[in-house]
């Protein structure tokens, strides 16, 4: 069977279809709500609320969008509950675009991004880098640059333009580099 | 040139997709162009493309208990 297929049978009460999906997806969402919310714990718990939510709301997916991409909106609607509850310890990147436009090279860039799995300090400086980035900014940028969405498709998620994502993408980009860059000079 | 595997026109399509420009518009050929002779763009590029796959590759394991305890929740089984 196919994905529409196993959708379908899932949507007519086939448990073992519901199971499929659920099967096919939660590393998936796991991770992207790790990436939002930097916790195993809250990401596993997220995790959960949303597979309860695609089991009861399945009936609801129209076939218009992808699968993935419906949840997707459902993943990134639990996280930002979640990390919206912490808000006073993010920065503010609105109103101050060309201060993290930031072209010096001083640190040292040469680590090998295959490597990240094994290095403790440098998981630590991309975890204290992306809490700091605001989580309408964090999503975008994990959906569009992480997860490897469209344009379009991280839009319709987050109900921004196409060029409001783009505009929180470059930003999101900008912010993060000058963060590492930062550390990576200490 | 080649980066990290990634071909100069991905890396180009990357840079003129999210600025919605075509990969044969002016705007991104006087990008490539620029990239081609100016080192500190160049870095710049090299390192937001780094801290893309820093993210891209910073992942958990997603282990058989969390599966169970996940299915457990949902009421569904493997079978």
């Amino acid at each position: 069977m196919n994905e529409e297929q196993i959708i379908e049978a899932a949507k007519n009460g086939d448990r073992r279809a519901m199971a499929q999906l659920v099967k096919s997806y939660e590393k998936t969402i796991y991770n992207f709500a790790f990436k939002i919310c930097r916790s195993p714990e809250r990401a596993e718990n997220i995790m959960q609320e949303t597979f309860l939510s695609m089991v009861k709301s399945l009936n609801q997916f129209d076939g218009k969008s992808k699968l993935s991409t419906w949840l997707y909106r459902i993943v990134a609607n639990h996280c930002l509950m979640e990390v919206r509850k912490n808000r006073h310890q993010f920065v503010s990147i609105d109103d101050d675009e060309d201060g993290y436009y930031d072209n010096n090279f001083a640190g040292d860039w040469n680590l090998e991004p295959q490597n990240v799995t094994e290095n403790e300090e440098l998981k630590q400086i991309l975890d204290e880098a992306i809490t700091k980035l605001s989580p309408e900014y964090r999503v975008v940028f994990l959906l569009r640059d992480v997860e490897g969405l469209s344009t379009e498709e991280t839009g319709k998620i987050t109900e921004l333009s196409v060029p409001a994502v783009k505009s929180r993408l470059h930003r999101a980009r900008a912010f993060l580099r000058k963060e590492i860059n930062e550390a990576f000079k200490r | 040139m080649k980066e990290n595997n990634v071909t100069c026109k991905e890396v180009m399509s990357h840079i003129c997709d999210s600025l919605g420009e075509e990969l044969d518009s002016p705007k991104c050929i006087a990008i490539k162009n620029h990239l081609d002779e100016c080192t500190d763009c160049r870095q710049y590029f090299n390192s937001v493309e780094k801290t893309i796959e820093f993210y891209k590759l910073y992942n958990l394991e997603f282990n058989p208990a969390m599966h169970n305890r996940l299915m457990d929740i949902l009421g569904l089984e493997d079978k």
